[in-house]
């Protein structure tokens, strides 16, 4: 049997997709169920001294309408609301009272027959505010920001120490660049709409289907805003259409959802409209500034990089914004800064690779800056400032095939036939404009359980709480089960996305694909353990003296690794031993040691044709050479990486929440006006696996859901610059901002 | 609740929109829905404001004659109903070519399955991709009430932004377009912020009609999205008329016959970029029709 792992498997839920039997959140049914549309808030702060939804309660079909007027019983203390990956502050309550934190913000559910009624019926309701003025634009909060605090625990986020002298080095630097730049806000836009079923089941139990990452974390989060019992919850989420980091946090629909069960002890289903997705978290704003000092031969001697970023007034949302610049290149001197920026917004949260996109974005616009600066080709002097260590923490990295990815990604750009002088390439009347960048993110593996239940028949069915939220995680799942319990593609069920299954963290940080394929390695052991044990009672045993770490399972076999020829078949020792099932449960905890860096990296090479006169840009090639460890499913990867890659065009040239400052409400909260890459946006990507092993788990599985977004967007803004001399160092890259 | 009425007949239509608009009981202000892809996002956009969208629907889509494309004497007449589909599907001669162009750039294909031509110049917005290319063709808009019918020039039909000369019990019945010359081309340029469904920056429209001794008989040119209505450059019309078409005629396309227009600075683009972008298309479409002509060749 061929091995599964590292070949370009199809998804086992893909012919469930694309027949529309995979049920997601908002389409699971049961009869009398009661639908609920949201009333959200029409100013960004103050308070409501009067809601009138007397009308509403008027149409025929309306059920309820809850508001924080009505509303059963919420927790009262912040503790409650905290879940597992909640910032530091005090998060946002639903309905909880009259207080107006943010514009959309949720004050009000109607609960009707249909959601039609329900809709119109919220169109209905009237609110009263006594308003408060609000502020919107990080630029006007910028002089108010303060600095992060130090994080209570060690894997928190805050800046690096300083290192060096990194003022005196930038005063004596031979070549100085210094710039500012700008990312906008970026709202969440995932495909599937934010959305809760919540089934009151006979008993009073709750069974509720939301659109997660993390069906745990919403279950745990349930339970203590409406102190539940554990066993009186359940939450599914069997598929996802797209998350990003959305879902990372429990949404208020899941909330409001239960709020409206509970209260009617009645089965509910609240979905959101796109526009109230942008009352949801987003990609903070960041203003960045960065300085660097580097020697005439191109040695970087100085970095300087500090940040603002946007939060809510209530909670501080914040990652490692400038330690990706200490981590990247080597550099002996160093500074940061990082100060947070509150805003009358929700709390923004994490989207695809957060913080890392966007300070990539300033640093390596920089770094191409510094080039041009220095008169050096902007891919060798990344080669000169190449780190072999993580300067941060001052330890090696676990592995960096970094300068593979540089060789292998110039390779199949062409990335020597580039003439280095800006606005020297043409085709036709277009101007062609070459640039690259670099990407880091992190190599994170997490706790993990993972439960496997094989039969005598040959068929396996593993378990784990994690999500699949579009990833490809259910089939990495399966090929790696197949794999090491010797067994068909076919012959492995996996069930996930289930609170009541054994215990997995939210699927983000590109965690969930070193975590759970390891997971499942510890588990087999167990599993293939257990088979020794019956194998070595069957009669003349040809494994009496194997022991558990001399034999592997291969073609329904457990097989001496010394000697192939000695092997018991599965069906055989567990009919001997008159078994039926095995079933293992184990936990799986990562490496201890951080006596090494874990991180993934990048090179992303762009060209881009230019329309002169009117600025219209074409990204024509992307090439994306990722070294990210282990690669588990081509195909799914790949897929990953391309994804990303769009998106990193889109951060680039399209992607821009526009707000309405003076009415601190978004202007553009809907996918018509909120732009993103459409299909003739985008053309020909390559992607690229350099090969990396790394022995931080016994896969060498590193994740990948994430690095492919980071430097796409600082490797075409670089191209920009090469291709019309204009440096743009806010984004997007709209058309009038290569105008003259 | 809402009143939804759906009339089979264009008579039926007339006066339920007559009784709807008088005075007295039955009096009731009824929005014309066609395809919906104007009224459903400005429905959605209220909402969001907590705003009501209180409107009764007149369903003009089961009215057999607003729909389709046919010729009344020199004239094609486009019923209002009439979807982007159809017109790109239709045998229309090279002077639609920009209608067609227009068709296929506004929205995506679901949209031109559901967007009309009617809806599209009756609610009047300054980006209408529809607009440039009708008032090119110097098109006429037929109205017809239970007072009678007429027909008034597209270009003082739309009045300003999103506002019209359409009485509250008429209704646009079809898009006249009284004649044009077999040898008439035409060619519409759409500028936007991304490569599809995306509302137009600046757009133009361009009709040209070429005579035998190579000079231009004709010429009409339409600037969309970059005055509160479309507007023809009647200035650069009149420059252009009766010169040879050569590349000589670019340099004439001076930023100073765009001073008719009154583009806005808005999140879109700046106001100096779109007059910039207005006049680079016009060039852009000039030079267009400067190149040889290539004869299809059946495969």
């Amino acid at each position: 049997m061929a091995p599964y792992i590292g070949t370009a498997t199809s998804r086992i839920d893909g012919i469930a997709k694309v027949t529309g039997a995979a049920k997601y959140a908002a389409e699971f049914n049961v009869p009398g169920l009661l639908h609920g549309s949201v009333v959200t808030s029409t100013i960004a702060k103050g308070r409501i001294t009067r809601l009138d939804t007397s009308a509403a309660m008027r149409v025929k079909g309306v059920i309820d309408v809850l508001t924080h007027e009505n509303r059963p019983p919420m927790a009262d203390n912040d503790q409650a609301y905290k879940d597992d990956v909640a910032p530091p502050g005090s998060p946002f309550r639903p309905l909880y009272d009259d207080k107006i934190k943010f514009n959309l913000q949720p004050i009000a559910l109607v609960v009707a027959e249909t959601s039609e009624v329900a809709r119109f019926a919220a169109s209905l309701v009237t609110v009263e505010y006594e308003e408060v003025a609000h502020v919107t634009d990080i630029f006007a909060a910028r002089d108010a920001a303060v600095p992060i605090k130090p994080p209570a625990s060690p894997v928190g986020f805050t800046p690096p120490k300083a290192r060096g002298q990194p003022n005196r080095a930038l005063a004596r630097a031979a070549v100085r660049h210094e710039g500012e730049y700008y990312v906008p806000i970026e709202h969440h836009n995932p495909m599937e709409l934010y959305g809760a079923t919540v089934i009151h089941e006979s008993d009073g139990k709750l069974t509720v289907y939301d659109k997660t990452q993390g069906v745990q974390n919403v279950q745990r989060y349930l339970c203590g805003v409406f102190g539940m019992k554990p066993e009186g919850v359940r939450v599914l989420s069997p598929f996802v259409g797209g998350a990003f980091g959305s879902g990372l946090r429990p949404q208020f629909e899941a909330v409001l959802a239960v709020l409206a069960a509970r209260a009617l002890e009645r089965s509910v289903r609240v979905v959101l409209t796109r526009p109230q997705m942008y009352a949801l978290g987003y990609r903070p704003a960041m203003v960045q500034r960065i300085a660097l000092g580097a020697d005439a031969d191109g040695t970087l001697d100085a970095i300087a990089h500090d940040a603002v970023t946007a939060t809510s007034q209530f909670e501080e949302y914040f990652r490692q914004e400038t330690g990706w610049s200490g981590l990247l290149y080597k550099c002996a001197n160093a500074k940061y800064e990082h100060k947070l920026a509150r805003l009358d917004l929700p709390t923004s949260c994490d989207m695809r690779a957060p913080s890392a996109p966007t300070a990539l974005f300033a640093l390596e616009s920089a770094m191409d800056e510094l080039a041009v600066a220095l008169e050096l080709d902007p891919l060798e002097l990344r080669l000169r400032c190449y780190s072999e260590r993580d300067q941060n923490h001052d330890r090696p990295f676990s592995s960096k095939a970094l300068r593979e990815c540089y060789r292998q990604g110039a390779e199949a750009f062409g990335w020597n036939k580039r003439n280095g002088a800006p606005r020297s390439m043409r085709d036709g009347s277009e101007l062609v404009g070459w640039g690259m960048a670099t990407g880091i993110w992190e190599a994170l593996q997490m706790p993990i359980t993972v439960r496997i239940a094989l039969t005598a028949n040959g068929s396996a069915e593993v378990a784990c709480a994690t999500s699949d939220i579009g990833t490809g995680t259910y089939t990495i799942m399966a090929q790696v089960a197949a794999d090491m319990l010797g067994l068909p593609l076919e012959n492995i069920s996996i069930k996930l996305g289930d609170s009541t299954l054994p215990n997995s963290p939210v699927e983000g940080g590109s965690w969930i694909a070193a975590s759970v394929s390891n997971g499942i390695a510890t588990t087999v052991a167990a599993v293939r353990n257990e088979l020794l044990e019956l194998a070595k009672k069957v009669p003349n045993s040809p494994l009496a003296n194997a022991a558990p770490d001399e034999v592997k399972l291969a073609d329904g076999m457990i097989v001496d690794e010394r000697d192939g020829s000695r092997s018991v078949s599965i069906a055989d020792a567990m009919r001997h031993g008159g078994v039926e099932r095995i079933e293992q449960e184990e936990t799986t905890n990562p490496t201890a040691d951080d006596s090494r860096a874990r991180n993934t990296h990048s090179a992303v090479f762009a060209e881009v044709k230019i329309d002169e006169e009117i600025g219209v840009i074409r990204v024509t090639r992307v090439v994306s050479a990722i070294a990210g460890g282990r690669v588990l499913n081509t195909k799914t990867a790949s897929s990953q990486i391309l994804g990303s890659v769009v998106w990193g065009i889109g951060m680039a040239l399209h992607e821009e929440t526009l707000i309405d400052h003076k009415l601190g409400r978004v202007m553009n909260a809907n996918i018509a006006e909120y732009h993103v890459p459409v299909n003739a946006d985008v053309h020909d990507i390559k992607v690229i696996f350099v090969h990396e092993h790394d022995d931080s788990n016994p896969l060498g599985v590193k994740g990948l859901g994430e690095i492919g977004i980071i430097g796409v967007a600082p490797a075409i803004a670089n191209a920009v610059y090469h291709a019309t001399g204009k440096r743009v160092r806010d984004l997007p890259i709209t058309l009038d901002k290569l105008h003259p | 609740m809402a009143i939804y009425l759906r009339p089979a007949s264009l008579k039926a239509a007339l006066s339920t929109l007559a009784q709807a608009s008088g005075k007295g009981r039955s009096a009731h202000p009824l929005t014309v829905l066609a395809g919906g892809t104007d009224i459903y996002p400005t429905r959605a956009g209220k909402q969001a404001w907590l705003e009501s969208f209180p409107r009764d629907f007149l369903d003009i889509t089961q009215i057999p004659q607003l729909r389709g494309i046919r010729r009344d004497g020199r004239a094609i007449l486009i019923g209002a109903a009439t979807t982007w589909t159809d017109i790109v599907a239709a045998r229309l001669p090279p002077a639609f070519d920009a209608l067609k162009q227009a068709a296929l750039q506004i929205g995506g294909l679901q949209i031109q399955n559901r967007g009309t031509l009617g809806g599209n110049i009756v609610n009047a917005s300054p980006a209408a991709d529809g607009v440039p290319p009708l008032l090119a063709l110097d098109a006429e808009v037929d109205i017809a009430s239970v007072r009678g019918e007429r027909s008034v020039p597209l270009a003082s039909f739309i009045r300003g932004n999103r506002q019209t000369g359409l009485a509250r019990d008429e209704l646009v019945v079809a898009i006249r377009l009284p004649g044009h010359r077999a040898s008439s081309r035409s060619l519409f340029l759409k500028l936007g912020a991304r490569s599809h469904l995306v509302i137009s920056i600046v757009s133009v429209a361009m009709l040209l009609d070429q005579g035998a001794d190579g000079t231009i008989a004709d010429i009409r040119i339409t600037v969309g999205a970059a005055s509160a209505v479309p507007t023809r450059l009647a200035a650069l019309e009149a420059e252009l008329r009766g010169e040879r078409l050569d590349a000589s005629l670019i340099e004439r396309v001076t930023p100073g016959l765009f001073s008719v227009l009154t583009p806005l600075d808005d999140v879109r683009a700046s106001s100096h970029y779109r007059r910039a972008a207005a006049r680079i298309l016009v060039r852009r479409a000039l030079a267009n029709f400067m190149e040889p002509q290539v004869e299809e060749v059946a495969a």
